[in-house]
């Protein structure tokens, strides 16, 4: 059994009187990739928000590495070894593909030439369009737009990557596409993953343990196939079955 | 690393060459050339504030506060100690780095950008006018610097030593700005410009590099600041205007945000617009160049928001040139 690489234990986040994440506690193993699922407004991306330390939280502790990291500074976080996609892309426009690849290696290096060709080695690992690399940030589709994100946060080099509906937007084969990528670097680069997802069908056949949040609390956790089965997330997702 | 491709380095040589001759050019006329000298500080200033405008995006309209604050100080240490401002102008640097410290620290520790930016360093100017026009600072007359020339106060009879003195900070302004560009920081402030939160995420502490900008930007600004009060001949609370600030701001967006050779084309355009106006029409209608440099942000704003250094990247791609850098 491997160590946990993230502990997240009785996290609670609240927002006025709304509670978006009520005493969650979770486990991510070192080397998995884990699911993290649940309706609209289940506290899904709250929690992302508070592991990465956009939010402070209210209660709770978060470790990483056996470290305690709670109400760290985002970029503090990220020096640490936790990186991030966003739900909505978050592209820096006015640049290059493979300047904003950069801006990622520069985290781990001062050298900007040095940041470049690792950008470059990246972008090819994920097999980003080599013609495009050089295109600015605002000229890319939404498909090159996720990519970019993904080469960005791989590019500080970090062991827990938490991906936020990375498939959302995508069509069918691009999706399969990503998961393909997502495989690739959760293998060869030794990255442990949270993917946080909608589409069923992505993160069922790409997790290896999913978590299941339903209103700010966790509702169920295990293998893809029980919980594929298991009555109160069913109900979670399609509401309580008429009388 | 370094200042990136050699071609930059060649266009500096070229521009600062025919610089270097305008005095000649215009044979010596000293109110042409105060004129040039006019519009040269203000490339250096437009430069400078590409730093934390252009590279940042921190829409900071307090360019005369800097200016003001490091230019008295050194004055004044002038005036009243015989310190030359060769040494002076250090220490105006230096007084001018401090105030931007303690706005800016504050400032991106609470998390002020935007249009609060703009505000907050708007008022910034307002503050030291309203401060140095008290009695017991500046009062409300003119001050004089000292009725002596010489390389040691800076001060000549003629104008053309004043203008290559600016030549040569304009070179050290525009290398500071390659320097930032290509290196670790400038592409750390891009990111902030682009998205400051996803910046952070990947790891770049937002606070340190904005202030870094500001810093740097407030520096030079504030070493510029003496040779700013000897071409306008006086200094009082008055050096520090609201609209002259304004205008560094609008030269910087007009030219294009982030490029240096769109910032001084701007720069030495409208200003040089801006002083024949003011020479012409300026005692029917004042202000006039306000008037017009409103009409041209309008402008930019709708056709061009990445300003003049859009038509120069236009041109480079017709000649086939990559953009780097410049």
């Amino acid at each position: 059994m491997a160590e946990p690489i993230l502990q997240v234990r009785n996290l609670v986040k609240r927002f006025g009187g709304v509670v978006a994440v009520n005493n969650i506690s979770f486990e991510v193993r070192e080397g998995e990739i884990m699911g993290l699922i649940g309706p609209n407004g289940a506290g899904k991306t709250t929690t992302f928000n508070c592991i990465t330390g956009i939010y402070t939280p209210d209660e709770g502790r978060i470790y990483f590495m056996g470290e305690d990291i709670t109400g760290l500074p985002p970029h503090k976080i990220a020096l640490k070894g936790i990186a991030r996609t966003w739900q909505k892309t978050r592209p820096f426009k006015k640049m290059t593909v493979l300047e904003a690849v950069a801006v990622g290696a520069l985290l781990r290096t001062s050298n900007v030439d040095k940041a470049m060709r690792k950008a470059e080695e990246i972008l090819k690992f994920i097999g980003f369009p080599e013609e495009k690399i050089n295109a600015l940030g605002k000229d890319i589709t939404l498909m090159d737009h996720k990519m970019v994100d993904l080469a960005r946060a791989i590019a500080t080099e970090p062991k827990l990557l938490l991906l936020d509906e990375v498939a959302a937007g995508l069509r069918p084969h691009e999706m399969d596409r990503l998961a393909d990528v997502l495989r690739k670097i959760n293998s060869e680069k030794r990255i442990t993953m949270i993917v946080v997802e909608h589409v069923m069908r992505f993160v069922m056949g790409l997790s290896e343990r999913i978590v299941v949040m339903h209103e700010g609390q966790k509702i169920a956790e295990g293998r893809p196939e029980e919980i594929a089965n298991n009555p109160k997330v069913i109900e979670a997702y399609l509401g309580t079955k008429p009388v | 690393m370094g200042l990136g491709t050699r071609r930059n380095l060649i266009v500096l040589a070229i521009i600062v060459a025919v610089l270097a001759i305008i005095p000649f050019a215009l044979g010596f006329n000293q109110y042409y050339i105060l004129l040039a000298a006019t519009s040269l500080i203000f490339a250096v200033f437009v430069i400078a504030w590409n730093i934390i405008g252009g590279y940042a995006g921190q829409l900071d309209l307090a360019p005369m506060a800097y200016i003001g604050v490091g230019g008295i100080v050194t004055a004044e240490l002038l005036k009243y100690y015989g310190i030359t401002p060769w040494v002076g102008m250090f220490i105006g640097a230096g007084a001018s780095m401090a105030l931007a410290a303690a706005v800016g620290y504050p400032t991106f520790r609470f998390g002020i950008k935007e249009v609060w930016y703009a505000l907050l360093t708007a008022s910034l100017v307002v503050i030291l006018n309203n401060i140095t026009h008290l009695p017991q600072v500046l009062g409300s007359f003119d001050h004089y610097l000292p009725a002596k020339t010489g390389w040691y106060y800076l001060i000549f009879y003629r104008y053309q030593n004043i203008y290559y003195v600016i030549l040569g900070l304009f070179v050290a302004t525009v290398l500071i700005n390659l320097l930032i560009s290509n290196s670790k920081t400038g592409y750390y402030l891009r990111a902030i410009r682009e998205d400051e939160l996803a910046a952070e995420a990947l790891g770049i502490d937002v606070r340190k590099y904005k202030l870094k900008a500001l810093l740097t930007y407030a520096g030079i600004l504030g070493f510029t600041g003496y040779l700013y009060i000897v071409l306008q001949g006086t200094y009082s609370y008055q050096t520090f205007n609201s609209p002259t600030s304004l205008s560094i701001a609008i030269m910087g967006i007009v030219g294009g945000l982030g490029s240096i050779a769109g910032a001084f084309t701007s720069a030495m355009f409208l200003k040089t617009v801006e002083e024949y106006l003011r020479g012409t029409i300026g005692a029917t209608i004042p202000g006039l160049y306000l008037l017009i440099y409103g009409i041209l942000l309008i402008i930019v704003g709708i056709f061009k928001p990445e300003g003049i250094a859009a038509l120069f990247n236009w041109v480079k791609k017709k000649v086939g040139f990559e953009n780097r850098g410049m």
